[in-house]
């Protein structure tokens, strides 16, 4: 008896410990291809390890820093994060500290939320005890979700136009909800490619050859699965694919005066039937295609199955600390430009909840968090990028980068202020979605699938019943 | 002569009766009641009547989820066939036979989660079935299991059907050991072979534990969500080839933030639950009758 026990027990909690470190790992928010792929918080819970060095990020007060007025006298506010504690804990408290020091009175509370941040939040809201100051992700569309509920607070005629000035003015600018801005822009990524240097030398591919434009990957798929065997490790953006046909496709989701969508149009039957074309080719993975994961991916490339994987610079981390050997094989290069010529949009950011007792100690905390002093020190400590000019101008980002995880560094700036949010607001966004998920599903897969121009038409007159 | 109030046994009664209320009542009454609303889990709900009932059965992915969780009841057929005939084949003393029952007994015992994720990445295109077919020549490209819309609810099932046979059969071999012996012995002074001295003896001994596990399994298997969430990686399947009655309740409710609705959803798979306990009581209380 004591043997069956022990071995049941033995096996069950192996099985469970493998269970837990496996939902451990970040559930990241994607952004579509052609638009920032660091969409992973850089923090690296659960799956990897933290940056190689982690430079000291306690600074000095400085005044000058205080840049929102008539902060409230001994106000108390809570800050929830999105997936950087443990990594980014020292880092975190003592920017806290600093802001403490450099607004007296205030006293900040902080908490990180991870996999289940988004039902967290909405609970918060519900029971009436949400967050006074929120992390956000832009690429996830969640600050026009909480906005349009009205959950969120306005900056525009708060917060003095000089503050605004410290931030690229497309990043400012990068989800208003019916022409306002609800956020101050944090943490940046990039968009870049990870390459197997070994895949494409199989397919006699030069990874310096790597399609400028988007155009260029199914030619690209259909050389590595003839010569290499292998399959691209492509993702639609599940959670937001309106995004991705704008950016990718150049498509018009919907009219100047919001009442009737519009992604019916040749660019978009275009932009699909590119799709159409490589699943029936078979040269994409389909369970990457469609899967909300975007780590689904990640891990497919890190065990060196994957050919290429766009992602963000932050996450090479990841592949040298899972395959080493990968690493070394790795050759980066930037993300093909889609249709729309524009480069991407914002990552992370800071948002206020709208009815907070103290607004203005919140605006100062999440300007704080993200002016040029916070953004540099946070930018040595892992690949992302500041949200300010003034921040790169310090030396860090001109200076030479040591690994190929920094590469993209000296570059970082221009790139980022070419950013912009080019999706119109889309009433009922996730239920459009949903119904664009399921007309792209039906003429990419099933035995007989619907020709591209049929299912978005089909798609569009579902969408405009909902907003009638 | 009048009745004096005791207040003793209500005291005792309470810590219970508010536990029940609080975990039990108050959440099947709160979500009759949002069933009629139109709520979106941040902000007040608004009270719409019979909007979210009419919406259902007006909704052809509902019918689609009703559809995958009906056919996902062959499970438990399965499960009971498989179940009885590895409680015979364990109800044996073999040396380690104790060794056997635990390692099938350890499906049971995991998280489904964990479990799930073990079979996803069986089914992965660069998964362990990939690469044992690829290996022997049976395939020579690697099929994509889990993106293939006609596979995703059978891998769930056989899913299902693994996890459960282990637990399912710790049930019937209990209903074997109660089996008195001398009946198999008067079945081989009958002349019954192997197979007939099961169908004759086993069978009819283990009727209480069949209609048990009959019973339970089926509830089991219309409120299936974790496989599919896990297999499917929280999609519901390509074409939602894989949502069931609870996947599309939570995809409503948590993804699309339509609570109301999906209220209404669990309100209707109340509905169903209900009967098949109904068929549960009938079929014990035919059973004690018949004793």
């Amino acid at each position: 008896m004591k043997l069956k026990r022990t071995l049941t027990m033995a096996l069950a909690t192996s099985l469970l410990f493998v269970a837990c470190n496996s939902a451990a790992s970040p559930s990241p928010s994607s952004a579509p291809p052609s638009t920032p792929p660091a969409s992973t918080a850089p923090a690296s819970a659960g799956t990897s390890s933290a940056p190689a060095s982690v430079a000291p990020s306690a600074l000095p007060v400085d005044p000058a820093e205080a840049v929102i007025p008539n902060v409230e006298a001994n106000a108390e506010i809570t800050f929830w994060t999105f997936y950087l504690s443990p990594t980014f804990d020292q880092y975190i408290k003592d920017t806290i500290a600093r802001f403490e020091g450099t607004y007296p009175g205030v006293k900040v509370t902080w908490a990180d939320h991870q996999a289940t941040f988004q039902d967290d939040l909405k609970n918060a809201f519900a029971a009436g005890n949400a967050p006074d100051v929120i992390n956000l992700s832009v690429s996830e569309g969640w600050v026009s979700d909480y906005a349009t509920k009205n959950l969120l607070l306005n900056l525009d005629d708060k917060v003095p136009q000089a503050v605004k000035d410290i931030y690229f003015p497309g990043l400012w600018k990068e989800q208003l909800v019916d022409g306002k801005n609800y956020q101050f822009p944090w943490y940046q990524g990039l968009n870049i490619e990870l390459i197997n240097k070994r895949l494409f030398e199989k397919a006699g591919l030069d990874p310096a050859n790597f399609p400028k434009t988007i155009d260029g990957i199914p030619d690209l798929c259909k050389t590595l699965k003839e010569k290499a065997s292998t399959v691209c490790d492509i993702r639609l953006t599940v959670n937001d694919l309106i995004s991705q046909m704008v950016y990718e496709g150049n498509v018009k989701p919907i009219s100047d005066d919001g009442k009737t969508f519009t992604f019916d149009s040749p660019e978009a039957v275009a932009w699909l039937q590119t799709y159409v074309d490589m699943v029936k080719a078979g040269t994409v993975d389909n369970t990457a295609l469609t899967t909300t994961d975007d780590r689904t991916g990640l891990l497919l490339f890190s065990a060196g199955q994957a050919p290429f994987y766009a992602t963000g610079p932050n996450l090479i981390r990841d592949v040298k600390a899972n395959n080493a050997q990968l690493y070394a094989d790795l050759a980066t290069a930037p993300a093909p430009l889609g249709k729309s010529n524009v480069t991407g949009k914002g990552l992370m950011s800071i948002s206020v909840k709208a009815d907070t007792k103290f607004p203005n100690a919140s605006m100062a905390l999440a300007q704080f968090f993200t002016n040029p002093r916070s953004m540099v020190a946070f930018a040595k400590q892992v690949s992302i990028y500041p949200s300010s000019p003034e921040a790169f101008k310090d030396p860090f980002f001109s200076s030479a980068p040591a690994a190929i995880e920094d590469s993209a560094r000296p570059l970082a700036g221009g790139i980022i202020a070419t950013y912009a949010d080019i999706v119109p607001t889309i009433p009922k966004k996730a239920d459009v979605n949903q119904i664009v998920l399921k007309a792209i599903e039906s003429a990419l897969f099933g035995d007989n699938p619907v020709p591209a121009q049929q299912a978005l038409t089909d798609a569009v007159k579902q969408a405009n019943e909902l907003i009638k | 002569m009048t009745r004096r109030f005791r207040a003793t046994p209500y005291l005792f009664l309470f810590p219970a009766v508010a536990l029940i209320g609080v975990f039990v009542v108050y959440p099947i009454v709160a979500v009759i009641y949002y069933s009629f609303t139109d709520y979106d889990i941040v902000r007040p709900p608004v009270w719409i009547g019979l909007g979210n009932y009419a919406k259902v059965f007006a909704d052809k992915t509902f019918w689609l989820a009703l559809t995958h969780s009906v056919i996902y009841l062959v499970v438990t057929p399965i499960l009971i066939t498989l179940s009885i005939g590895l409680a015979i084949v364990v109800n044996r003393k073999l040396r380690g036979i104790t060794i056997y029952r635990a390692l099938y007994f350890v499906p049971a015992v995991s998280g489904s989660i964990a479990i799930g994720l073990s079979w996803r990445f069986l089914f992965d295109r660069t998964g362990f079935i990939n690469s044992i077919l690829q290996s022997l020549g049976i395939i020579h490209e690697p099929i994509q299991w889990l993106a293939t819309p006609s596979l995703v609810l059978p891998i769930a099932m056989l899913l299902t059907i693994w996890a459960g046979i282990g637990y399912y059969s710790v049930i019937f071999l209990a209903g074997l050991q109660n089996i008195p012996e001398e009946l198999y012995d008067a079945a081989r002074i009958d002349g019954c072979n192997d197979l007939q001295k099961h169908w004759h003896v086993s069978l009819p001994g283990l009727r209480p534990q069949i209609v048990f596990v009959g019973v339970i399994s089926s509830l089991a298997a219309l409120k299936v969500f974790d496989e599919i969430y896990v297999l499917t990686n929280k999609t519901g399947g390509i074409l939602d080839s894989g949502v069931t009655m609870v996947f599309y309740l939570w995809r409503q409710a948590f993804q699309l933030q339509h609570a109301g609705y999906a209220a209404a959803i669990a309100i209707v798979l109340l509905a169903l639950t209900l009967v098949f306990s109904m068929v549960n009581v009938r079929l014990l209380e035919r059973q004690d009758a018949d004793r």
